[in-house]
């Protein structure tokens, strides 16, 4: 009888304390529920992203409230606000400083656009500088925009490859 | 330059239209070119009804209604303020001081407006700081204005003082030719410093005496005057720039360079 027990109850006992995955997605879940953004604010987008991160909204809840003060730390750029082209090479060098893998929100119209500031002087959308992976439309988006925002953003971290990621160094060792 | 360099191709680049110069002497002009205007309609109008009136009476028809002498309409409550004889003593204390170097002084929604020759503004800045009567010992602001439609100046460049002593203000204004150097006025109010080179990097008037005539606002490699009514909105050729071609990790301008812009232009103005 209590052989026939623990020949039912180990593997039910097993299932309980292991979980079988990929090395890929607990390295993605790692990365989506931990990721550091810098601090880093153009415009009036950054009030409402020092609000997401204020006790109203809570940004932390998300594994993002940690607003790091150096690019070498973080893992996010928000892109709060007018990009100018006197700013541009400087938020640039702050995405190249920032260590892989990283991601980049445009927060806002300007950010994502140019917004109003449709003059000489304004970059019509960050995207011209760096790659953005999540734009937030309006002006300013409220912080529930950004978490929403933000949000995506761990969907597509969780969803992405790093088959994907580094098919270029791939295919350079390949070939 | 073409629109399609400038960024734009789908609009053109015209220049804005410019308001005239305010001011009691031009305000004036104004209003007799207007009361003519209207005399002439109204003589039009007479000529016209005596006309019809001969021909009506040879064909012997009845007389056509008499026109009426329009009467112009009261003012409402929105009035627009318009610019009056100098009261305020401060400005004519100036106007006695300084005799022909204050060239025109007008009072307009009460403030107090004073325009000085362009060689005796230094003269003028310092005594409205100094004197004990005047005491203005703020420069509030400075700015410059481009006058690209006026036939004898093409910018003015404007002081506002205030005296915190006195609780007054003060606006000062010169005109100034195309590539006239004025007289910095850090020679008397050190704050001017970046007004003034705000106003280089926007309109390109050079400051003499000036400690540091830099660009201030724009980059350094930035081409010409963006506040100049004659510059595009879309700028000349910076949206070409497409920061993404350079892959090496450092920010080149590769594609105005390419466009022909050298790197920096901090040329003065020629006054043809």
């Amino acid at each position: 009888m209590a052989v026939n027990a623990s020949a039912v109850q180990g593997p039910t006992l097993l299932e309980n304390i292991l979980i079988t995955t990929k090395v890929e997605k607990v390295i993605n879940w790692s990365r989506a529920t931990s990721v550091w953004p810098m601090t880093f604010g153009l415009a009036c987008c950054a009030i409402e992203m020092m609000a997401a991160g204020a006790s109203r909204f809570d940004f932390d809840r998300l594994g993002a409230g940690i607003f790091r003060a150096s690019p070498r730390q973080s893992d996010l750029m928000i892109v709060a606000g007018t990009v100018s082209y006197k700013m541009a090479p400087i938020i640039k060098q702050l995405y190249e400083q920032m260590p892989e893998p990283k991601w980049v929100i445009a927060m806002g119209a300007c950010a994502t656009s140019g917004g109003p500031f449709d003059s000489y002087h304004t970059i019509q959308g960050v995207d011209k500088i760096v790659p953005v992976d999540i734009f937030i439309p309006g002006c300013p988006p409220r912080p529930e925009a950004l978490i929403h925002a933000f949000m995506k953003l761990q969907d597509k971290i969780m969803s992405g490859s790093m088959a994907d990621r580094y098919r270029d160094v791939f295919e350079a060792v390949e070939g | 330059m073409t629109n399609e360099a400038q960024g734009r191709p789908d609009r053109a680049v015209e220049m804005p239209k410019t308001v005239p110069l305010p001011g009691l002497e031009a305000y004036r002009a104004d209003q007799q070119a207007c009361a003519a205007a209207e005399e002439a309609k109204w003589q039009k109008q007479l000529s016209d009804y005596e006309a019809a009136k001969a021909k009506a009476e040879a064909e012997g028809k009845d007389a056509p209604k008499a026109p009426v002498k329009p009467v112009a309409k009261p003012e409402g409550d929105l009035k627009a303020p318009v610019p009056t004889e100098a009261q305020d003593p401060d400005l004519l204390r100036l106007k006695d001081v300084f005799g022909e170097a204050v060239e025109e002084f007008f009072e307009q929604a009460g403030e107090c407006t004073a325009q000085i020759a362009r060689d005796r503004i230094l003269e003028v800045l310092r005594f409205c700081r100094q004197d004990p009567s005047m005491r203005f010992e703020m420069l509030a602001d400075e700015t410059a204005t481009h006058y690209p439609a006026a036939s004898d100046f093409a910018f003015s460049v404007v002081y506002h003082l205030a005296s915190l002593s006195r609780s007054k203000r003060l606006r000062l204004r010169v005109l100034l030719p195309e590539g006239f150097e004025l007289e910095s006025a850090t020679q008397v109010h050190r704050g001017a410093n970046w007004f003034e080179r705000e106003i280089f990097d926007m309109f390109g008037i050079r400051f003499l005496n000036h400690p540091d005539l830099t660009r201030i606002l724009c980059p350094e490699d930035w081409e010409a005057f963006p506040l100049r009514k004659e510059y595009p909105v879309a700028g000349l050729g910076q949206r070409d720039i497409d920061f993404r071609e350079d892959r090496s990790g450092r920010l080149t301008r590769r594609a105005q360079e390419q466009a022909g812009h050298s790197a920096i232009n901090l040329k003065i103005p020629t006054a043809d």
